[in-house]
């Protein structure tokens, strides 16, 4: 196994390699690379990847880490059923 | 509508919660682990003079003093979202929803992963998991682990692991590459450990004080490393992958040059039960983010966290920070943050009797004294980016909050 195919998002099974060459096409951004390869999109809600993938898309000349969170959190920052949603206890 | 919701039970929210409760405060502790405590509850090392530090002990102290002044502490409770309303803010738990006219934020941080080949196999955990299985669940991840990541955190909790009987085989590098960045750079790696120098009844202490700089210390560095407890520790061995056919049989090791590039023809595979992945800790910002604080990105912190002053207060009204969501430090430090946003939050709602600004004045001393004197610094320049990080705060927000 070789680093390219290295899972880089567990949730969504995205590989460094569908990563990178989402940045080298579209020369994007974290938030970019989301939408387009779901990385970070899965049910952590990118904890786990996020780090990643921010320092991946600054490697290979985006967007520099700035004081803006890159990839913005929406809640629920925890995976929930619609029962609590809706105000039900569990 | 009570006066306090604090999300978080370990030592930087109960540390608050028992000062705001002191005060006469009725508070509420959410937690979504099954037991009070946070990180606390693995930590379990030996002081400078010879007394041993346990963690859960300690848990147990704060969440006894909280639960006689009358705090409620929900464990097994998420929180997934939050919403400023009139005069407070409105929590929103897997239970039921909360509402208070103050709230704290005091999630702690979360490990940084490392990628590696053959991460996702059964029986790769972070350095975290393995001191929460061992130390806090007392389930023995395994026989023989193999640590990758070197610094503060994976060395300490390599020697947790050992006392919890497992035989650690060795502490070294990940692969260098886009994935790893510095955390596979021998000079930065070096860095990291000299700070934990005095942690240490190790040759580190010699060592630390006979190489001038970091860069020497990783060109001098034994190619077989060195031990700390007997553990290896090697700044020059690098993990290619971790192999296996339905769970983890071992790792593809190699040498490195100092500047942390493979040399050909070193490899060789080490067998081992489990790994461990050691990538550092970042504060754990999300829900301030959602409730929409200003953001600071500080990497002598740990990355990105919610703009606050030395009173734990951020921008937004009623909405505090305390512990390592601020910035990761050891917990000591956490703890006497959490004091100082319990006594912030009875002054804003005058809470706080006769000689209260002392009070507060000399909590905030507390938390600079305990810093210094920390056993662990995860990282350097702490102190500095704390004052940078202040400052700006009072740039920008002063006037628009209650003075203190
Ligand atoms: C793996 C690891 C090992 C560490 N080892 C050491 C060590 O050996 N020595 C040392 O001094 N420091 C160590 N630290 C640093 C440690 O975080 C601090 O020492 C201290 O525990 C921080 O206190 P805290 O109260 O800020 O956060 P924590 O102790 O982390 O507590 C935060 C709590 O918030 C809860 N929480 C988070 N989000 C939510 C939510 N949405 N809803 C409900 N509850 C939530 C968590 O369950 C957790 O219990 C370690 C940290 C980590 C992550």
């Amino acid at each position: 196994m070789n680093e390219e195919s290295t899972v880089v998002c567990r949730c969504e099974e995205i590989t460094l390699k569908e990563i990178q060459g989402t940045i080298e096409k579209f020369n994007c951004s974290s938030r970019e690379v989301k939408l387009r390869t779901r990385a970070g999109m899965g049910s952590c809600g990118g904890r786990t990847c996020r780090s990643t993938i921010d320092r991946l898309v600054e490697q290979m000349g985006g967007p520099v880490i700035s004081n803006e969170v890159p990839l913005s959190y929406r809640p629920p920052v925890r995976p929930v059923s619609f029962g609590i949603l809706g105000g039900a206890k569990e | 509508m009570i006066d306090l919701v604090v999300v978080g039970a370990g030592p930087a929210g109960l540390g608050a919660a028992i000062a705001a409760a002191e005060h006469g405060l009725q508070v509420c502790v959410v937690d979504e682990f099954v037991k009070p405590g946070g990180r606390l509850l693995g930590q379990l090392h030996e002081e400078p003079d010879g007394k041993w530090v346990n963690g859960i002990e300690e848990a147990q102290k704060l969440y006894s003093r909280a639960i006689e002044l009358g705090v409620n502490i929900l464990c097994g409770v998420s929180v997934y979202d939050l919403q400023k309303v009139d005069h407070g803010w409105c929590v929103y738990t897997t239970d039921e929803m909360i509402e208070s006219k103050c709230l704290l934020l005091a999630t702690g941080a979360s490990e940084t992963p490392i990628p590696i080949p053959g991460w996702t196999l059964p029986g790769v955990m972070s350095i975290g998991a393995a001191q929460v299985m061992g130390n806090v669940h007392r389930v023995k991840p395994g026989e023989k682990a193999i640590i990758i990541g070197v610094n503060v955190l994976s060395v300490a909790i390599a020697r947790e692991l050992q006392l919890c009987g497992v035989h650690v085989e060795s502490i070294l590098l990940p692969q260098p590459g886009i994935l790893a960045g510095d955390a596979a750079q021998p000079e930065k790696m070096m860095e990291s450990l000299l700070r934990l120098s005095h942690l240490a009844p190790s040759p580190l202490i010699r060592m630390g004080g006979k190489w001038v700089s970091p860069k020497l210390g990783a060109r001098l560095f034994p190619k077989n490393g060195f031990k700390m407890w007997g553990i290896p520790i090697q700044l020059r061995k690098t993990a290619l992958e971790i192999y296996g056919e339905n769970q983890v049989e071992g790792v593809r090791i190699a040498e490195v040059s100092a500047s942390g590039d493979v040399l050909p023809g070193t490899e060789k595979t080490v067998s081992a039960d489990f790994v461990c992945i050691a990538g550092g800790l970042t504060p754990m910002s999300e829900l301030a983010s959602v409730a929409g604080c200003s953001f600071c990105y500080v990497p002598e912190l740990g990355g990105h966290v919610p703009l606050h002053n030395e009173f734990m207060q951020t921008n937004l009204a009623g909405l505090y920070v305390a512990g390592n969501i601020t910035g990761v430090e050891s917990a000591k430090v956490a703890r006497a943050q959490g004091k100082v946003a319990g006594l912030s939050v009875a002054r804003v709602l005058k809470a706080l009797t006769y000689g209260g600004n002392e009070k507060l004045h000399s909590a905030v001393e507390e938390v600079k004294e305990t810093r210094k004197n920390a056993l662990i610094q995860f990282q350097p320049g702490i102190e500095e980016a704390r004052r940078e990080l202040y400052g700006k705060f009072d740039e920008t927000h002063k006037k628009t909050l209650i003075s203190i």
